[in-house]
């Protein structure tokens, strides 16, 4: 199994990440250094699905943060659009969606997705009008004076990923942005997802240690080794959508990813 | 889940056959209290406890020869003065202790030595300072009311969430907006509950500052009062500043907080 893209050429297109020759250490606490990614080679085309698979400690998160700028490499570089991430400067246009809801309690639903345009300059009835557009796209229109504890799981993750498209990503990070919900909500969300991707196109990359969502979801799975985060293959899952988890295929593929990790 | 959400959402007022029952249980008590005053003060001279009736008639007469409001007038001027100067000075500086941590700990001893300086030690120093003037109860309300706001604002900066620092992060916001758009909303209501506390305690020191320093407002005519053996006006004057300090908890703090804080209030009687 190879990867969906072999060369080493720089793809230039929006929405295109590149990661090259990225290795990350971390200062333990007796202060010796301790590698938590070795030599991360990776590709990822525009408007892809991929998800970064392994088990906890292996240094996907690490990896995410560092595509989103948010960790600097000690060595290799990202590049996004092509542009290497140092000079890259339209970081608004990169989203990223956290473990955890992260809605500012004394925010109702519409301004909380109002928060993510807040950090720009763009004035006020043109922000209101984009978040309304945000939550008829994750179907919260109904609720947008709500406060985020009358919301349920779902609904508080369905804002927070309203709060992330209002922005118009060309690219969309998440770190194990559904671990928190119950089965049956998670599975709406996905669905909710490839809704979502099949009309905006942005590039979704996104973290998980549930190999049934990665199958579930992703064009590419990057499988990932631990002690030091390395890539350990990288799969591509060609099964039509939308796939059920249940199914033969799928189940097989899942099956068969279990054993890589 | 959506009928739900919709009882969650709407159940946020009190039902209303509660509401009567309480404010039926409070006017029995009002009429108890009534009651027991009239019946003592039938047995006692009234220069030492008047009866309602005779309080009455004192409060019609300073009101109506415009005494009440005037003094009153003052008075609160004052106790305004001396807290806004206190959230002035003591809104920002508690920010600063909390946001910068060697400040902080630099300055911390400081905060327990001023709680413990009586109201009355302050009196006598702004008397010293100020002598008779507007100063000397602006200064006491002052360094009553600011170790109470930047304490409690100090305390508020400590529960600023790093996940929303962190979230401000990712989206390229400038440190300024994070200030005004995470910390301030944090810490408004630690600001609120000690401005809510500086102000009752500001009021009730100004009273001891006006017996003390001044000539006007509504301390300095208890004790003119008092000294004159009117004891119904002395509980004229009482009953007037209770009924003032109810008014503004109920007509201007709780609505206002109610309003600020719907988010927060209904979260925990969930």
């Amino acid at each position: 199994m190879n990867t969906a893209v072999a060369s080493q050429t720089v793809p230039v297109e929006t929405g295109a990440i590149a990661v090259r020759g990225v290795s990350k250490w971390f200062k333990t606490a007796d202060g010796s250094p301790l590698q938590v990614l070795a030599d991360i080679e990776l590709t990822i085309p525009a408007h892809s699905m991929v998800a970064i698979l392994g088990a906890s400690g292996c240094g996907k998160s690490t990896l995410l943060n560092i595509i989103s700028g948010l960790v600097t490499p000690e060595q290799g570089e990202v590049l996004i659009n092509g542009t290497p991430s140092r000079q890259f400067s339209d970081w608004r246009s990169v989203s990223y969606m956290f473990q955890e809801d992260r809605l500012l309690p004394w925010r109702t639903t519409l301004h909380n997705v109002e928060f993510a345009l807040e950090a720009g300059s763009i004035p006020h009835s043109e922000r209101q009008a984009r978040a309304r557009e945000a939550l008829r796209l994750v179907g919260l229109e109904t609720f947008e004076d709500a406060f985020p504890y009358q919301l349920s799981g779902g609904m508080r993750s369905r804002v927070a990923l309203a709060r992330s498209l209002v922005l118009e990503p060309c690219i969309l990070l998440m770190d194990e942005p559904f671990s928190r919900l119950d089965a049956l909500t998670r599975a709406q969300m996905h669905d909710e997802l490839l809704r979502i991707q099949q009309l905006k196109h942005m590039t979704i990359v996104f973290v998980t240690h549930d190999v049934e969502e990665a199958v579930v979801l992703a064009d590419t799975v990057v499988v990932m080794a631990p002690r030091p985060g390395r890539i350990r293959d990288q799969v591509p899952i060609a099964l039509s959508r939308p796939r059920d988890a249940t199914e033969a295929a799928t189940a097989r593929l899942a099956h068969q990813l279990k054993s890589l990790i | 889940m959506p009928e739900v959400l919709e009882n969650r959402i709407h159940a946020r007022g009190t039902p209303r056959a509660l509401r009567l029952d309480l404010l039926l249980q409070r006017v029995a008590l009002v009429g108890i209290i009534l009651g027991v005053w009239w019946v003592l003060a039938l047995g006692v001279p009234h220069y030492i406890l008047p009866g309602p009736v005779r309080v009455w008639n004192a409060l019609q007469q300073i009101s109506s020869n415009g005494d009440l409001w005037n003094n009153l007038g003052i008075t609160l001027g004052r106790v305004g003065a001396g807290f806004i100067l206190a959230t002035v000075i003591g809104l920002p500086l508690g920010i600063l202790f909390g946001a910068n941590r060697r400040l902080g700990e630099f300055f911390e001893p400081i905060i327990p030595v001023l709680n413990t300086v009586s109201s009355a030690i302050w009196a006598i120093f702004a008397i010293i300072w100020f002598g008779v003037s507007n100063a000397t109860t602006i200064f006491v309300v002052f360094m009553t009311a600011m170790p109470l706001i930047i304490t409690n604002v100090w305390q508020g900066t400590r529960t600023v969430n790093a996940d929303f620092i962190e979230l401000a992060h990712v989206l390229r916001m400038p440190s300024w907006k994070v200030m005004v758009k995470i910390y301030l909303p944090t810490i408004l209501p630690y600001f609120f509950s000690g401005a809510r506390l500086a102000f009752g305690f500001g009021w009730r020191v100004s009273l001891v500052a006006e017996t003390l320093g001044s000539s006007s407002g509504v301390g300095y005519r208890l004790r003119q009062a008092a000294d004159l053996i009117q004891t119904d006006q002395v509980f004229a004057w009482t009953l007037t500043l209770v009924v003032m300090m109810a008014a503004l908890e109920m007509g201007v703090l709780r609505p206002l907080e109610d309003h600020l804080f719907r988010w927060k209030k209904e979260a925990e009687n969930q």
